[in-house]
C-alpha cells in the first residue's frame, strides 16, 4: 500500500511539474461537507459555485482562462478539511479555496492556508471571531456574520418596535450563550430594554417550564436562537399556551429555517429575523439569478448558494484587477473590492476582510419569508476589530 | 525457551521491520519528488496507528473493548497544543501529555474497570462523550471552534533538531516515535505481567485461582492505553497546527476499533497497518466519491466475514511458521 501510494505521489508530482501556461485552467479548491449532516448546505454551496462557474466559462473564463472546481469532502470535520486543504494546495495545486462550512473547519483551513502562502474565502460560516480576533490575512468572507446578522435585527427592531421590553430565550451551549449575548448588546445599544433570560438544555421536550418567567416579565418581543426541531417545540407550545398574542418572535437566522417551517406550520408567522440574502429580493440580477439556478438545479437558493455564486465573481473582479493569480497581488485587489451579486453590491473590506452588504429583515407570512425591510451595509457591519493586519 | 505468544511477538517484530524500510523507502521518493502532502498523510497515519496501538492493547489482550479512545488521543492533542501556544517546546508538550494522561487514565481506569464487557464499553464510550462535550462548550478551549495557531517547533534533541514543519524530518520522527510506542507494548506484553493480562482475556475467573489479582493489571493495562493514545494524540497538534472537539467524538474512537479489527486484533503489528491503510484510503476514496463511507463500511464488513484474524492473519501464521522452523533446525 505504501508502494502503491507512493508510485501515486510520484506519478502526481510530475504531472504537477509540467509546468503553467497561460492557457491553463485557473484551479478553485473546494472543501466542503459533500456528506453527513451538513451535506444540505454543502450542496448549495455546490450549485452556487457551479453556476457562477459555468457562466464565467462560457463568457470566455478569467482573463481567458477557463475555471475548474476541485471538490474534496471535508465531512464537517476540521481534521479532515485541513488533510483535504493540503491535499489540493499541494497536490492539485489550486490557486484560491473555499468551501468550508463549519467555522472551525474555516479557522483551521485558513491556518493551513497562510502556511501554504494561499488564499481562501468562506461563503458560509458566520462565527464572528474568524474576521475578528482570529483574522488571518489570507482569509476572506464574503457572507454576513453572525454580528451583521444581529445589527440588522436590532436595527430593525428600534424602527418597528422602539423601546421594546426584550426577553431572551436560547439554547445553552456556548454557541447559544454567544448569540443571546451579541444580540442583546446589539438590541440594547438602540434603546431596548432586556427583562430577562433564560437557557433551556438542547433538545428539550418541554419548554412550559419557562413561560411563568417569559408571562411575568411582560416582554412585547422574545428573541429565541434555538435551531431545527427544538424551534418547532417552542412556537407550537407558545402558540398552545397562547402567547404568541401580542407577542413578536425574533430569532437567528438558522431559527426558522425552510427545513423546519413546514413543522411549525402556523405558530412560525411573525417570526423574524436578519439575513444577508433572501430569494425575495425584488431586484432584476436576483431575479435572474433565481430563474438560473432553478432552471439548472430545481431548487430555490438560499443565502449559502447565492454567496457561494457571488464569490466566484469576486474572484474573477480580482484576479482581472492583479492581472495575475499571485497571492500577494489577488490579496491586495480583493481588499476594498466591489462587485455585483445577486443581493446588490458588496464591499470587502481591508481592515478584517470582511463583507459589507446590504443585510434584509425577513418575515414568515404564510408560510413563506417576506423581505420586511433592509438595513445598509455600513449600519449592520460594526467596527473593525482586527488587529493582525 | 521460546513459547508460542513470544515468537507470534517475533513475527509482528518482522513486520514493523518490513514496514519501517517501506516507511524508509518512502520518505526518500517523497523527498527526492519534493512531496508535503503524502508525506503529512503518512505522519497523520501513524498518529492514529499510535492511537489504533493502544485499543489493541486493550481489546487484542486484555479483552477490554473501549469505545472512548479517543478521550486520551484528544486530551494529549489538546494538553499538547496548550503547553505549545505558551512555550513551543516538544518536550514539555509531551511530558505535560504524560502526566496528564496517567492521572486521568487512573480515574476514568478506576471508574470504567468497575464493570465487565458491555457495559466496559458503554462507560469508555459515555467518559469520550462527557469529554468532547465540556471541550465543545469550554470557551477557555476554543469550544466549538478548536483551537488554531499551534506554533511551527523545534524539536531538540542536543545534538541535532528536527521542524514539525518539515514534511519528510517529521514523517521520520513520527515513525521512530510510534515504532517506539510498538516495542514498549511488544516488550511489556512478553514480560509475566503482559501474560497476566493475557490470563485475564482469556478467563478472568480463574486467574484470582492462580494467585494473582486481577483488578490492578487490569487498570494498570488501561493506564497504559490511555498514555499511548496520549502521546500519539500529542503529536497533533506539531503535525497541523490546531485541535477541534472533533478529535474526541465517536468517530475518532470508532475509527480506532475499526482499524484495529482491520488489520488484526492482538497482533498489535496489525494496528500499525490498519491505521495506514485506513488513513490512506480514506484520502484517495474521499477524493473520487462522496459515498467514501460506503466503500470503507462494506471494506471492514469483509474483512470482519473473511479475514477473522485481520490483515495480520494472512502473513502472519506464514511467518510464524517459519520462525518455528528455524528455532528448530
Amino acid at each position: 500500500m505504501t508502494y502503491k501510494t507512493t508510485m501515486l505521489a510520484a506519478l502526481l508530482a510530475a504531472t504537477a511539474l509540467s509546468g503553467a501556461q497561460a492557457a491553463d485552467p485557473i484551479k478553485i479548491g473546494v472543501v466542503t461537507p459533500l456528506s453527513g449532516t451538513y451535506a444540505g448546505i454543502g450542496q448549495q454551496v455546490r450549485w452556487g459555485l457551479d453556476l457562477a462557474t459555468k457562466e464565467v466559462n462560457a463568457a470566455g473564463g478569467i482573463m481567458g482562462r477557463q475555471v475548474e472546481l476541485i471538490y474534496e469532502d471535508e465531512e464537517a470535520n476540521p481534521s479532515v478539511a485541513v488533510q483535504k486543504a493540503d491535499k489540493l494546495f499541494q497536490v492539485n495545486k489550486v490557486d484560491f479555496l473555499t468551501g468550508t462550512v463549519n467555522s472551525g473547519s474555516t479557522l483551521a483551513v485558513g491556518q493551513v492556508a497562510e502556511r501554504a502562502g494561499k488564499l481562501i474565502a468562506t461563503t458560509v460560516s458566520f462565527a464572528d471571531s474568524i474576521t475578528t480576533d482570529k483574522c488571518s490575512p489570507n482569509v476572506f468572507r464574503v457572507n454576513a456574520r453572525a454580528g451583521q446578522q444581529s445589527a440588522a435585527l436590532a436595527v430593525w427592531l428600534s424602527k418597528d418596535k422602539p423601546k421594546a421590553n426584550v426577553f431572551y430565550l436560547g439554547p445553552d451551549y456556548e454557541m447559544g450563550r454567544s448569540t443571546v449575548a451579541a444580540f442583546k448588546s446589539a438590541a440594547e445599544k438602540v434603546g431596548a430594554t432586556s427583562s430577562g433570560e433564560v437557557f433551556a438544555p438542547l433538545d428539550s421536550k418541554d419548554y412550559t417550564q419557562y413561560f411563568g418567567q417569559l408571562r411575568s416579565s411582560r416582554p412585547q418581543v422574545l428573541y429565541t436562537s434555538v435551531a431545527g426541531n427544538d424551534t418547532v417545540r417552542l412556537l407550537t407550545q407558545l402558540q398552545e399556551f397562547g402567547l404568541l398574542n401580542n407577542l413578536t418572535v425574533v430569532g437567528a437566522s438558522g431559527t426558522v429555517t425552510a427545513q423546519n417551517l413546514p413543522a411549525i406550520g402556523k405558530a412560525a408567522e411573525g417570526f423574524v429575523t436578519g439575513v444577508g440574502y433572501s430569494a425575495q429580493i425584488d431586484t432584476p440580477e436576483n431575479k435572474k439569478f433565481v430563474a438560473a439556478f432553478q432552471a439548472a438545479n430545481k431548487a430555490d437558493p438560499d443565502l449559502y448558494g447565492a454567496d457561494s455564486y457571488g464569490l466566484i465573481y469576486a474572484y474573477k473582479a480580482a484576479v482581472e484587477k492583479a492581472g495575475s493569480t499571485d497571492t500577494d497581488k489577488v490579496r491586495k485587489a480583493l481588499e476594498d473590492l466591489k462587485w455585483q451579486t445577486p443581493q446588490g453590491e458588496k464591499t470587502l473590506r481591508a481592515g478584517d476582510h470582511q463583507a459589507i452588504q446590504t443585510m434584509y429583515v425577513v418575515r414568515v407570512s404564510g408560510g413563506k419569508f417576506m423581505t420586511v425591510g433592509q438595513v445598509s451595509g455600513d449600519d449592520a457591519i460594526g467596527p473593525d476589530a482586527c488587529s493582525r493586519f | 525457551m521460546v513459547d508460542a505468544l513470544t515468537r507470534s511477538m517475533r513475527a509482528s517484530h518482522i513486520l514493523v521491520a518490513i514496514l519501517v524500510v517501506a516507511s524508509l523507502i518512502f520518505a526518500v521518493i517523497g523527498v527526492a519528488n519534493g512531496d508535503t502532502f503524502y508525506l503529512r498523510l503518512g505522519t497523520e497515519a501513524l498518529i492514529f496507528a499510535g492511537l489504533a496501538l493502544s485499543v489493541d492493547i486493550l481489546l487484542g489482550y486484555t479483552g477490554l473493548l473501549s469505545l472512548g479512545q479517543a478521550l486520551y488521543f484528544g486530551l494529549g492533542a489538546y494538553v499538547s497544543a496548550l503547553v505549545l501556544m505558551v512555550t513551543p517546546s516538544f518536550w514539555a508538550a509531551t511530558g505535560a501529555a504524560l502526566g496528564v494522561a496517567m492521572v486521568v487514565g487512573a480515574v476514568g481506569g478506576f471508574i470504567a474497570n468497575r464493570v465487565r464487557g458491555v457495559y466496559f464499553a458503554l462507560i469508555t464510550f459515555g467518559m469520550a462523550q462527557v469529554a468532547a462535550k465540556v471541550v465543545y462548550n469550554t470557551r477557555a478551549l476554543g469550544a466549538s471552534d478548536g483551537l488554531i495557531g499551534v506554533p511551527i517547533i523545534q524539536i531538540n534533541f542536543g545534538f541535532a533538531a528536527i521542524s514539525s514543519a518539515s514534511p519528510a524530518g517529521f514523517f521520520l520522527f513520527t515513525l521512530a516515535f510510534i515504532v517506539i510506542l510498538y516495542a514498549f507494548a511488544a516488550y511489556l506484553l512478553d514480560t509475566p505481567f503482559g501474560r497476566l493480562l493475557i490470563a485475564l482475556k482469556a478467563n478472568e475467573r480463574r486467574v484470582p485461582f492462580l494467585g494473582y489479582d486481577t483488578v490492578t493489571p487490569r487498570l494498570l493495562a488501561y493506564m497504559i492505553a490511555a498514555v499511548i493514545a496520549a502521546l500519539s494524540g500529542a503529536l497533533y497538534p506539531m503535525l497541523r497546527g490546531f485541535v477541534s472537539p472533533e478529535l474526541l467524538f465517536f468517530s475518532t474512537s470508532g475509527n480506532a476499533v475499526i482499524t484495529v479489527v482491520t488489520g488484526g486484533v492482538g497482533t498489535l503489528v496489525g494496528a500499525l497497518y490498519g491505521g495506514i491503510l485506513l488513513t490512506l484510503l480514506k484520502s484517495v476514496v474521499g477524493s473520487y466519491t462522496e459515498h467514501h463511507l460506503v466503500v470503507i463500511g462494506v471494506l471492514f464488513m469483509g474483512a470482519v466475514i473473511f479475514l477473522p484474524r485481520g490483515l495480520m492473519g494472512i502473513v502472519r501464521p506464514a511467518i510464524e511458521r517459519m520462525l518455528a522452523r528455524r528455532m528448530k533446525s
